[in-house]
């Protein structure tokens, strides 16, 4: 790992298996930030990876900030900062049984 | 390993086990290692797509009864299967092409007393097939936990000749311990045997410790399980599926016992298997030209799949913009 970027990110997490090269790592690592963009804002969080640093940052509205390695570090974040795990079947995220 | 019977029948070896504990893998080294050499291999899969036969390469011929147990919704689709290999063997004149055996793995969710029953009770399998062993795969880490908490797990445990501990390398000496002493406890004629990633391993010992006492479960406090499988239209994206999948697990990973996804990324099919929260190490499949949708395996109980769907589409849904966008702070 860079120890200016930290890029790539450490392998073995097993979201990473599908990616072959530093493009598909870089594609995907921006992807996934795209993906939980969508998705946190619901819960209060916002979400912010400039593709420099490892990671990537959660923060609450009240400006509390945690970088999160990894999927498995953003959920434990996440959950810290909501007090709640952030579920995927929530709701919020996919209305409540009507539509 | 014994030969077929003198009396003419079929031998039938029965594989079960819990989700996720291990039975595919297991079966899998096995072959490799010549222990069922010619078996005609029957995988049952309580959902309705197959994966496991990918895995299962080594296998003279291998049969995916998908859509449900064996013990209840397929069970006819299970008996006719049989009979059909029966059939087949009848009018085989070669003694050495004849069939000799089938291997039977069951869906996590088959409780294999039931399927014995289904096979001795039948009036035509019962002259063609005599069932040989009932081999039972039990998860070193959360065999425990299921023994405690799942009838099916305990009936599992309860009709084996032989137990294979899976997993060993997972869990402590201690809980191993617990668990061995405990399988004693519900089944003490039967063998265990110790396995990891397949490979045989000295079988694990009670280590002193003793056997937990199991409470009594009644029928209606469980929710039954069920299997739910989820495609969507397009190719799912798989960074997407990533991302809803770790949610899901760390949300409700109790619940969600078992997850079995095969989709399309850079580096090919990639399956992905999960037991309870924990993430088996994802296996790229070899290319199969049949086989071109991604599919979704969900295996638990305490939603709804029309929720699992539109959940995955929530997440997977998400427009994909220019690298641009992420260049600004999230509004």
């Amino acid at each position: 790992m860079c120890a200016n970027c930290g890029y790539p990110a450490a392998p073995g997490h097993w979201t990473e298996t599908g990616a072959v090269s530093p493009t598909d790592r870089m594609r995907a690592r921006f992807r996934r930030a795209q993906v939980l963009k969508s998705v946190l804002p619901a819960f209060g969080l916002t979400v912010y990876d400039d593709g420099q640093i490892p990671g990537v940052q959660i923060g609450t509205l009240s400006g509390n900030i945690t970088i999160a390695g990894d999927l498995d570090e953003v959920w434990c974040a996440a959950e810290r900062m909501t007090g709640r795990p952030i579920d995927p079947l929530d709701p919020r995220l996919i209305g409540d049984g009507d539509g | 390993m014994a030969e077929a019977r003198a009396d003419g029948r079929m031998r039938l070896t029965l594989l079960g086990g819990f989700l996720g504990s291990g039975k595919t893998t297991w079966l899998r080294h096995q072959l490799h290692e010549g222990r069922f050499p010619d078996a005609h291999v029957i995988v049952n899969e309580a959902a309705a797509t197959p994966v496991d036969d990918a895995l299962l390469t080594r296998a003279s011929a291998v049969d995916v009864l998908a859509g449900g147990c064996a013990c209840c919704e397929a069970k006819a689709d299970l008996v006719a299967l049989l009979r059909r290999l029966c059939d087949l063997r009848s009018q085989t004149r070669s003694d050495n092409a004849r069939l000799g055996r089938v291997v039977l793995e069951t869906s996590g969710l088959a409780d294999p007393g039931a399927i014995l029953e289904v096979i001795r009770t039948d009036p035509v399998l019962v002259h063609h097939i005599v069932v040989g062993e009932t081999i039972v795969c039990v998860d070193a880490l959360h065999g425990l936990a299921q023994l405690i908490g799942e009838p099916l797990g305990r009936r599992q445990a309860e009709a084996a000749d032989r137990l294979v501990v899976t997993k060993l390398d997972e869990a402590d000496p201690a809980g191993i311990g617990r668990l061995v002493a405990t399988l004693k406890a519900i089944n003490p004629a039967t063998a265990i045997d110790g396995a990891i990633r397949g490979t045989p391993v000295p079988a694990p010992s009670d280590g002193g410790e003793a056997a937990v006492e199991l409470p009594a479960i009644e029928g209606g406090s469980v929710a039954p399980i069920f299997p739910a499988r989820l495609t969507l239209d397009d190719q799912i994206d798989w960074t997407a599926f990533g991302v809803w999948l770790s949610a899901l697990l760390h949300a409700r990973g109790d619940d969600v016992m078992r997850v079995k996804g095969v989709v399309r990324t850079p580096a090919g099919r990639m399956l992905l298997q999960t037991v309870r929260k924990v993430v088996q190490s994802p296996e790229i499949l070899p290319p199969q030209e049949e086989r071109e949708d991604d599919t979704i395996v969900v295996i638990g109980r305490g939603y709804h799949e029309a929720d699992l769907r539109k959940s995955l589409e929530r997440f997977a849904g998400v427009k994909e913009r220019g690298d641009l966008s992420l260049l600004r702070r999230a509004s």
